[in-house]
């Protein structure tokens, strides 16, 4: 409701820019009807909800193709983007995180502290279009802009990456931090544990509950990053649609995009605390109190 | 430690004086255009080059600061004064005006930030008044849920009660009592959230939702000169090292003041 009362209010007529500005006003008047303009919008809403129940998003000004066809065909690259850009900095974000925390105040500590805050403060699109330089137009190893393959994929996704390590790697360093000073932790090296098996199975076992949530709440900035990302590197995926929708002031395309992304963004956070159920036993046994 | 807060704090300030000061500082205008010097590379008549339309980036950069930096202050007081506002009403009446607040503001924060943003930065004729508006939509949302917890656990506290039992009406209370208990950490809450502003301050220029050319944004000047990356590298390079200096100092001044005053420990709620 929110998405449509929002495109309502856009400025600018869409039927003046399908048609252009110096068109008969016969034909305004026919495109109108066609596109169904012509109606109260009170009456265009109850059309669009009742198509959106039966999984309709109606269609563009423009392509006149289906918005929701035409979003379900670009998903899998914004998704394998999204998969891309995840592959690099869950990993690298976590292994690096509980190596700061673990060597708290060395050098790598600071090292990877400073690269991560610097990482969160520059723009995508700006690192985007420096490492779309450096890669791409200077070295020349990879293509700067294209949908295809895994050489395509690799520079945007890493632009999206950036950002995300420096969160999880943040959060994973506080989060061992945290799970450090547990007494649980003292007793397993009261116990004789090997250092690296308290590592591996105490301390990660347990730091890694806040890394999930994060990595959930990341998707809303995949999601963000992946319009300014996709619009640089020419990828054909949903971001990019959403901002070519903006542009040309395509109300079907704009609603269905924010839609779709909303209700994604709702269901990862949905699944992220499902998952956390099977995380960790205290949220379950909090859970049946209640 | 490196108290890399105050360094932070320093380098914003003459970043912010060198873009308030500007047009002492440099012979040029920002948007005049000159035919004879296109596309220049850094010499010292140009420090920073020139761009497509042979204006000064330098001149740019410093006329572009005032109006992102100035954007981004704008809509988080903007945020913290509605966040302010909802969160007093919404921990001290409580009840029905408490459940509507913060519905609307997990409606808010369920929206990723920048698509919502976006949606609202549609609504009007792009301009830094429209990017304001879009921010502050989007960002007084984690203010208010910030201040609401504030409010609930000063509530309970003694001299609310003592405050109470003078006789003082509830607006009484909220103005004198309550209000100036929560500015502080409200000041430091928009603090920390300054860095978030000015990189969605710049996305959204990017994208061309912000001020219009020929007005010179950080955000504007990536985008309009984008097409030139190979050619003319400079030209895209010092406005986005600005963004990205202005915002590391925000995001590092916010990493000191949340250990400094110790918030987002979860001691929202008791």
């Amino acid at each position: 409701m929110i998405t449509f009362a929002l495109t309502k209010a856009l400025p600018g007529d869409p039927v003046y820019t399908l048609v252009g500005e110096r068109s008969s006003p016969e034909i305004i008047e026919k495109v109108r009807k066609e596109i169904g303009a012509d109606k109260g919008t009170v009456r265009q809403y109850i059309g669009y909800v009742s198509l959106l129940i039966k999984g309709d998003m109606g269609r563009s000004y423009y392509t006149n193709r289906k918005v929701f066809d035409d979003i379900k065909s670009k998903f899998p690259n914004t998704l394998a983007l999204a998969a891309g850009a995840m592959a690099i900095a869950v990993p690298s974000g976590i292994l690096l995180g509980l190596l700061s925390a673990l060597k708290k105040g060395g050098i790598s500590d600071r090292v990877i502290s400073t690269v991560s805050i610097l990482f969160l403060s520059v723009p995508v699109f700006w690192s985007g279009l420096m490492i779309m330089l450096f890669f791409s137009l200077r070295l020349k190893i990879l293509p700067p802009s294209g949908t295809g393959g895994l050489q395509y994929m690799l520079l945007p996704s890493l632009t999206l990456a950036l950002p995300a390590f420096a969160t999880i790697a943040r959060v994973t360093r506080v989060s061992v931090l945290d799970v450090v000073t547990m007494p649980f932790i003292r007793t397993a090296r009261a116990k004789g544990i090997k250092e690296s098996s308290i590592n591996a199975l105490h301390i990660m076992k347990n730091a890694l509950i806040p890394v999930v949530t994060v990595i959930g709440l990341d998707f809303g900035s995949y999601l963000n990053g992946a319009v300014l990302t996709e619009t640089i590197f020419g990828w054909d995926g949903v971001g990019r649609f959403t901002m070519e929708g903006i542009v040309k002031r395509d109300y079907p395309v704009i609603m269905g995009c924010i839609i779709v992304g909303t209700m994604l963004f709702v269901m990862i956070n949905l699944l992220v605390d499902v998952i956390y159920h099977y995380v960790d036993p205290r949220v379950r046994i909090h859970g049946a109190k209640r | 430690m490196v108290p890399s807060g105050r360094i932070s704090a320093c380098i914003l300030l003459c970043i912010t004086i060198l873009s308030v000061i500007s047009p002492a500082l440099t012979r040029y205008s920002p948007d005049a255009i000159d035919l004879d010097s296109l596309r220049l590379p850094p010499s010292l008549q140009h420090p920073l080059g020139t761009d497509n339309k042979g204006r000064d980036i330098l001149t740019r950069v410093m006329y572009g600061g005032r109006i992102s930096i100035a954007v981004s202050v704008v809509a988080a007081l903007l945020s913290m004064g509605i966040g302010l506002f909802v969160g007093l009403m919404s921990g001290y009446i409580g009840g029905k005006v408490d459940t509507i607040f913060m519905a609307l503001v997990d409606l808010i924060l369920a929206f990723p930030s920048l698509l919502l943003a976006i949606g609202v930065s549609v609504l009007f004729p792009p301009g830094i008044y429209t990017v304001m508006i879009a921010l502050s939509s989007v960002g007084w949302a984690s203010f208010a849920r910030l201040m609401r917890g504030q409010v609930l656990s000063l509530k309970e506290s003694p001299f609310v009660e003592a405050a109470k039992a003078v006789g003082c009406g509830d607006l009484r209370i909220v103005l004198v009592h309550l209000l100036p208990q929560c500015i502080p950490l409200a000041l430091v809450m928009t603090g920390m959230k300054l860095g978030g502003y000015i990189l969605t301050e710049s996305a959204l220029s990017f994208l061309g939702l912000g001020a219009q050319p020929p007005t010179a944004t950080w955000g504007s000047m990536i985008s309009s000169n984008r097409a030139y990356i190979n050619s003319a590298p400079w030209m895209v390079l010092s406005p986005g090292v600005m963004i990205a200096l202005t915002a590391l100092c925000f995001n590092l001044l916010g990493d000191d003041l949340r250990d400094k005053f110790d918030i987002g420990n979860n001691r929202d709620v008791k």
